[in-house]
């Protein structure tokens, strides 16, 4: 099996007696834009945590070269406090990750999502889709190695969510593995290089994206 | 670590001192609680020295509930839990900044317990305020440190308040009992050698509840919900 960031070997995840997951292999190569598709329950959202480290599998194996601090994680939360502003939400995220004290990369990173203008505004007053874009700018302005986004363009509008799309392939271009979950296949087809199609807790198909239909995508979940 | 936690400890009273949330409730709780137990005593009676300890340290234990629940609740409130999780920061620096925060937070509210307590229930305090001080910023760690851990327990579940109630105070009894006994002492002027015992008892559930902590904090503190 092929180097990679990080490598799932035969890993299967249960909550309680369900399983989620059963037997996936997999792996994180550097450079490649990853999409995680499949109906709602598949386990898309639990594939990404166990990516993250956030969920122990309940067997397989996980094996990682990647160090503490070098994957970047967007959940279905947005990861902010609603009670700081988007300067202070990044500059604690810039403390805890062990970055020098610098206005200029959260001056940048907020550019990049078009935040600038309500830096200094509380994170609670954002809109859903503002909330996501500051969301985007603390998993940016870390430099992770590894991108892991859960349905990242919800709450966008199609401008910003165009915007996300280029962000991740311009983080793949430059070397990080990016992998996303996303209900719209269509668009974010054209940016990924790789398809993972998760149904019945198994990955149904792991391939280019050139070679992936996606008018197969409608099942059910039944493990 | 240190950084990190001073990170935490930072955005923690930042977050509680702007709009005093989670003070307030804590402040105005302890406060009721001292009014309620200085009505059995009769007008212009003086409650004893050991009463009136016991009631201050009884405030401050309904008083780290509250605390420590509003410091765990920020992370819940947007899943920022996750990101801590995956800073490259040691678990446990997530540990001493929320103690470290409790621990300024239960102070403030202990400066405001304290004259309220030596006003309803008839106190003439006999002994060194610098001293009293001291002793209430140690037990208080210990409080902290403990609060900080099991605080952990308790995250994103429903019955937060009563969970961290019920595991907390049998946990607590050693430091509570050492808190009384030592604030009785500086409250009637004797020297704090007559009580050491109970002092070796606050050093011992400060250092036994730390160790602990930066022991077990990683395995309850974790992405699992």
């Amino acid at each position: 099996m092929a180097q990679g960031l990080l490598r799932l070997c035969r890993v299967s995840r249960f909550y309680g007696e369900r399983a989620v997951l059963r037997n996936i292999e997999l792996v994180l190569a550097p450079g490649q834009a990853l999409l995680v598709v499949g109906p709602n329950g598949a386990g898309k959202s639990t594939l990404l945590r166990l990516l993250a480290g956030l969920l122990p599998p309940s067997e397989g194996e996980i094996t990682t070269e990647l160090a503490p601090g070098e994957i970047g994680y967007l959940g279905h939360k947005t990861l902010i406090y609603p009670k700081l502003t988007a300067r202070a939400n990044l500059a604690f995220w810039q403390a805890m990750f062990g970055l020098p004290r610098d206005d200029a990369p959260i001056e940048a990173v907020l550019a990049r999502v078009g935040l600038s203008r309500f830096a200094d505004e509380e994170a609670g007053v954002f809109s859903r889709g503002m909330s996501q874009r500051l969301s985007l700018a603390r998993v940016f302005l870390t430099g992770p190695r590894l991108l892991l986004l859960d349905e990242p363009a919800s709450g966008l509008d199609p401008a910003s969510a165009a915007m996300l799309r280029r962000e991740i392939r311009a983080a793949a271009d430059a070397g990080a593995a990016v992998a996303w979950v996303s209900h719209n296949v269509a668009a974010d087809l054209a940016v990924c290089d790789r398809v993972v199609l998760l149904r019945g807790c198994r990955v149904a198909y792991d391939g280019p994206a050139r070679d992936f239909d996606p008018s197969g995508l409608a099942g059910e979940c039944v493990c | 670590m240190l950084g990190a936690a001073l990170a935490v400890a930072r955005k923690d009273l930042k977050l509680a001192l702007s709009g005093a949330q989670g003070l307030v409730q804590t402040v105005l709780l302890g406060l009721l609680l001292i009014f309620i137990m200085s009505l059995s005593r009769e007008p212009g009676e003086m409650s004893p020295p050991l009463a009136a300890a016991a009631i201050f340290w009884l405030a401050t234990a309904f008083g780290q509930i509250l605390v420590f629940n509003f410091l765990y609740g920020l992370e819940e409130a947007e899943g920022a839990r996750l990101g801590l999780l995956l800073s490259p920061a040691p678990t446990q620096s997530v540990w001493l900044g929320k103690a470290v925060a409790g621990w300024v937070l239960l102070f403030c509210c202990q400066l405001v317990f304290a004259p309220a307590a030596v006003a309803f229930l008839g106190q003439s305090v006999a002994g060194s305020v610098g001293l009293g001080l001291l002793v209430v910023a140690a037990v208080d760690w210990g409080l902290c440190a403990l609060g900080s851990l099991l605080g952990a327990l308790s995250v994103g579940r429903s019955s937060r308040e009563s969970l961290l109630t019920v595991i907390l105070f049998p946990l607590l009894v050693p430091a509570l009992l050492a808190g009384i006994r030592l604030l009785e002492t500086v409250i009637s002027g004797r020297g704090l050698e007559a009580v050491g015992a109970w002092t070796g008892t606050v050093v011992a559930f400060d250092a036994v509840f730390t160790a602990a902590a930066l022991i077990l904090f990683p395995f309850l503190y974790t992405g699992e919900e």
